[in-house]
């Protein structure tokens, strides 16, 4: 059920380390849980998780680990749950070419920047080269 | 058996079978390509069945995996055949402009031993 | 109410919109004496009007009924002096919506109830507070409260509405991708109309769920009834037979007209892992074949 009458908001908001590589599984479990409990179908669902899974290995693999805040939004017709990953890597030196997919650092198929924006409606990324990467990824219930 | 992974794999006449039921991570999954080269390095079967139903999410990195060590049995002569895919993993995968390479599949383990000849024809 | 999104912090958000502070809940609780007195009069009253008028009086069918309503309404009314303005207090004004919304009572009639039922707590309860400014802050506080609950009431309306419209556009969806069993293990989809980014989204996910539910080795999509296919929708097809192979069946695609097939060479896709045909009847004797069937001449008699 969705309600017309409520402001677009932040119903919950959590933060995992990832430090090992375990914390991938522990991030995109959790992303499961609340996408389930939210309503998001079997399809929304592994869409969801499976970015969660990408983007968390990359701050594992190539940030050289750092953290996933996860975010229970509602627009009032719909529920959003928003994922923000971060870390204090490299950066990435070619976004565009990295965006595009087909690139790689370390052993990758670089797919994962890529692909992970075609499974959600909102993508934003904010990288610089020696300060880390930042990566914000929005999934919505369909109405 | 001398599995280092703790994903068990099967012998079902001259056909391997293993399903895949935990999370592939980095250790168990270089654990899992090892048990199944070695396994048919030792048996000389000419096909493993390699059965993900019980995953309810592939990434790429696990989708990689499961690709690498088809191609690993195929040098070997050993024909790999993947069952049991969820629609929405498969539906994911492909969003994300992922196809597993060459790999065979089915849609279950009956049809993957079927096709490799491991069980008459029905 | 997890679903509704009321939390706390909407709770709180609403509460101050409707100024309903702490201070009122504690006037109504300082009248509640009083307004237990009064408390058969309201309901009987109250009653007595929903009777009157055609519009409420086909929801009430009998008298054992309206006695058992009157008993909730008497719950219902000693709760706005309960002095609680908390979650489990909103859980249960949603649940009275819900209920109202269920046995099609129109919002018209629900807020023109409570106009009528407001104007008798204010006969009967309120001019009964013998200090006239209290009984005019009572009133206020009253007020708030009132609303507050048909703000709740309402959204509950719209939130059922908005369920139901997801329901129909489930039902057109599914409509849209009509999935036949031609015969055991083999399904066809004959796609008409255009194909946008969303509706080939759907299209994937059904084939899928489909072929699954069937145990389909194959499915044949046929794309003669296509208006357009572009680019895009070519990719999209594309994506399906790659989603249909994943999960260890074929696609066998149908009705490719010259402009098709120029589109699908445009893009550059490797179509020699794909059956393509260009008419439905031949796509259907590949299909049985893929399932080990053919058709064949009847003999002669």
């Amino acid at each position: 059920m969705g309600s017309l009458a409520f402001e677009s908001q932040t119903l919950s908001s959590e933060t995992m380390a990832i430090d090992r590589e375990e914390d991938i599984v522990h991030v995109r479990k959790r992303a499961r849980m609340l996408a389930q409990a939210r309503g998001f179908d079997a399809f929304a669902c592994a869409a969801l998780t499976t970015a969660a899974s990408e983007l968390a290995r990359n701050v594992w693999v190539h940030g050289g680990g750092g953290q996933a805040t996860l975010e229970e939004l509602s627009d009032g017709n719909r529920f959003g749950i928003r994922m923000v990953f971060r870390d204090q890597g490299p950066g990435i030196a070619d976004l565009e070419r990295a965006l595009q997919g087909g690139y790689s650092t370390a052993r990758s198929l670089g797919l994962g920047l890529s692909g992970t924006r075609r499974l959600v409606e909102d993508f934003a990324i904010d990288t610089r080269p020696g300060e880390g990467t930042r990566v914000t990824i929005t999934k919505w219930t369909r109405f | 058996m001398s599995r280092k992974g703790p994903i068990p794999i099967l012998r079902v006449g001259n056909v391997l079978l293993t399903t895949i039921h935990i999370d592939l991570q980095d250790t168990i999954a270089a654990a899992f390509q090892e048990d199944v080269l070695t396994e048919i390095e030792k048996t000389g079967a000419h096909g493993i069945v390699v059965d993900i139903s019980g995953l309810d999410e592939v990434d790429t990195h696990v989708a990689r995996i499961l690709a690498e060590t088809g191609a690993m049995a195929r040098l070997m002569g050993t024909r790999a055949v993947l069952v049991g895919m969820r629609p929405e993993v498969a539906a994911t995968l492909v969003r994300m402009g992922y196809a597993m390479g060459a790999i065979e599949t089915a849609l279950d383990v009956d049809d993957g031993l079927r096709l490799l000849g491991g069980r008459p024809k029905g | 109410m997890a679903r509704l999104g009321f939390d706390e912090r909407e709770l709180q958000s609403r509460r101050a919109i409707f100024e309903l502070h702490d201070e009122d809940l504690q006037r109504l609780t300082a009248i509640r004496a009083i307004a237990e007195r009064h408390m058969a009069e309201v309901v009987d009253g109250f009653y007595a009007l929903l009777l009157g008028h055609p519009g409420t009086r086909r929801f009430l069918t009998d008298d054992a009924q309206v006695a058992r309503l009157k008993r909730t309404q008497s719950a219902y009314f000693l709760q706005l002096f309960d002095g609680r303005c908390d979650l489990p207090y909103v859980e249960n004004r949603i649940r009275v919506g819900a209920v109202h919304e269920r046995i099609g009572l129109a919002p018209k009639w629900y807020i023109a109830a409570y106009r009528r039922y407001l104007a008798l707590l204010l006969e009967r309860v309120v001019l009964d507070i013998p200090d006239r400014a209290e009984a005019l802050a009572a009133y206020q506080s009253l007020k708030k409260i009132v609303a507050f609950d048909m703000s709740i009431a309402i959204d509950t309306y719209i939130a059922a509405n908005l369920e139901s419209l997801g329901r129909h556009q489930a039902a057109i969806r599914e409509l849209s991708t009509p999935v036949i069993r031609v015969h055991e293990r083999l399904l066809l989809l004959p796609l008409v109309g255009a194909i946008d980014s969303q509706r080939a989204q759907q299209v994937m996910e059904m084939v899928l769920v489909r072929v699954i539910e069937e145990k389909a080795r194959a499915i044949i999509i046929d794309i003669a009834g296509v208006p357009v296919v572009d680019t895009k929708v070519a990719d999209h097809l594309l994506k399906t037979t790659a989603a249909v192979k994943l999960i260890g069946a074929q696609t066998i695609l149908t009705g490719i007209s010259a402009q098709v097939a120029r589109t699908i060479v445009q893009l550059g896709v490797d179509i020699s892992s794909m059956h393509t045909l260009a008419r439905l009847s031949e796509g259907i004797e590949l299909g049985l074949e893929l399932v080990g069937k053919r058709i064949a001449p009847k003999e002669p008699s």
